[in-house]
């Protein structure tokens, strides 16, 4: 396989100038996400009441979606591959 | 025990590496279709080879696509869609449209992907009748749709806006997709506020891509897409409307980590996703190869639906060289990439038509969609920790 990947980029959500690896190594991300945890469940919250909002529902008809089907909504949403 | 099998925990109790997306499943849940070849645009980043040429799908190809998929559909707990793509997938007319949905059974969903120029009263009344869901295709206010335009350079946007109050008039949910060619400070505000106007119930935001007939960089400085996120982040929070793809899928992947249920989040299997071309041939898992070719690869087609069905395609898709080297590329992303359990792997189209190949591992397109998103959210969440 060649090597195509480059060095990877830095992280924003590690402090400020940090490298990945000075974030703590390839496997931190998870970390990051608990580092941030407070700020993160504001605005879980915040999304949550946002979905209730625009009545997301399983089967809803239109072109709203729901988030706890969202990766199996069947069309270009499809996250790990979609066309445009 | 391998770095492959399990990844170094910082704590020193071994993190196990992400465990979905492994192999491809052989039965996908929806399936892309090119009515026609033609699209009556020219935009700039394009990277349909053939949208000049009008090379209509015969119904006999559709209908040998429709054998299975009713099959699938009607399974129960199974939602299945046809996405109707293209080319411009109204330009190959309503009566043609209509003749290939024909063969779907009432229980496949169908969807198009449209740049809404040909959208009227009677495009609209074809999609309640057909129960279609419409997404269109939209770079923002009058300025950030340069690169749209027709054959002849004029641009777009007004015929867009006029596709956009037809559905608009008639009530008709839709979602919008947008392309994001240079991700600039209060860009993502300006779109978002764009996109609340107009009316839009779901956004899928793309970074462009450098792919098929595209060749325009799309290597970005990393602060300035995490940052560009970031800023959509904001902006959607405001006033959060609109269901952004890229938002929420950030935020089930941050919710589950901080539930410890982050390895769920994956899907099993990758999804084939196959394309079927105009002429019935079948491009598994990465639409943008359709109409490609490569001494290496071939055109990279599995099969033709017309010579074979679509399952039995779908069940031996190791058969095609290439994907076999794409679930390689895949694993590779699995023991090198900490994001891997939030993006599933590259996408093939960008592997090949960055690398040349389809087993190397991070492409410009991960860093801008899924890395420094996942990025600028979390530095969202750091720096504005509330709604202003």
């Amino acid at each position: 396989m060649p090597e195509t990947s480059r060095q990877r980029p830095e992280p924003v959500g590690a402090a400020p100038g940090a490298t990945v690896a000075e974030a703590g190594g390839d496997d931190q991300v998870a970390d990051r996400v608990y580092a941030v945890r407070d700020g993160l469940a504001l605005l879980l919250a915040e999304a949550e009441q946002a979905r209730r909002r625009r009545a997301e529902a399983a089967g809803a008809d239109g072109a709203v979606c729901a988030w706890n089907h969202f990766e199996n909504i069947p069309t270009f949403y499809n996250w790990n591959n979609r066309p445009r | 025990m391998s770095r492959a099998e399990t990844r170094q925990d910082p704590a020193g109790g071994g993190r196990p590496a992400p465990t979905g997306m492994r192999g491809v499943a052989t039965v996908p849940s929806y399936v892309v279709m090119q009515p026609t070849t033609l699209c009556n645009l020219d935009c700039s980043y394009c990277y349909l080879p053939l949208r000049a040429a009008n090379r209509r799908m015969p119904v006999p190809v559709a209908a040998a696509v429709a054998r299975p998929v009713n099959i699938w559909a009607a399974q129960q707990g199974r939602r299945f869609s046809v996405v109707w793509h293209g080319g411009e997938p109204l330009a190959a007319g309503r009566d043609h449209l209509a003749a290939l949905i024909s063969p779907f059974s009432a229980d496949v969903e169908h969807h198009v992907q449209t740049n809404a120029t040909l959208i009227d009263d009677p495009w609209c009344e074809f999609f309640r009748e057909h129960r279609i869901r419409v997404s269109v295709s939209v770079d923002g206010p009058r300025a950030r749709n340069d690169s749209r335009h027709t054959r002849g350079g004029r641009p777009a946007y007004d015929q867009i806006r006029s596709g956009v109050e037809a559905l608009r008039r008639h009530g008709i949910e839709f979602s919008a997709l947008c392309v994001v060619s240079d991700p600039s400070p209060g860009l993502a505000t300006e779109l978002y506020r764009f996109f609340l106007d107009l009316g839009c119930d779901v956004l899928g935001v793309n970074i462009e891509e450098t792919e098929g007939v595209n060749v325009r960089s799309n290597r970005w400085p990393d602060r300035a897409v995490a940052g560009f996120w970031a800023e959509l982040v904001g902006a959607w929070r405001q006033a959060p409307r609109i269901h952004i793809r890229e938002v929420e899928w950030s935020l089930r992947y941050a919710a589950a980590v901080l539930d410890g249920t982050a390895d769920e989040v994956l899907p099993r299997q990758l999804d084939p996703i196959p394309t079927i071309g105009y002429d019935g041939s079948v491009v598994l898992l990465s639409p943008e190869l359709a109409g490609f070719s490569d001494p290496r690869y071939g055109d990279f087609t599995s099969g033709n639906v017309l010579a074979s069905g679509l399952a039995e395609i779908l069940a031996t898709p190791e058969r095609t060289p290439w994907v076999t080297e794409f679930v390689a590329g895949v694993e590779a992303c699995r023991t090198t990439c900490p994001y891997f359990g939030f993006c599933g792997g590259g996408h093939a189209a960008n592997r090949y038509f960055e690398h040349g190949r389809f087993d190397g591992t991070e492409t410009n397109h991960c860093r801008n969609s899924k890395i420094h998103l996942l990025e600028g959210v979390l530095a969202h969440a750091r720096d504005q920790p509330a709604a202003a």
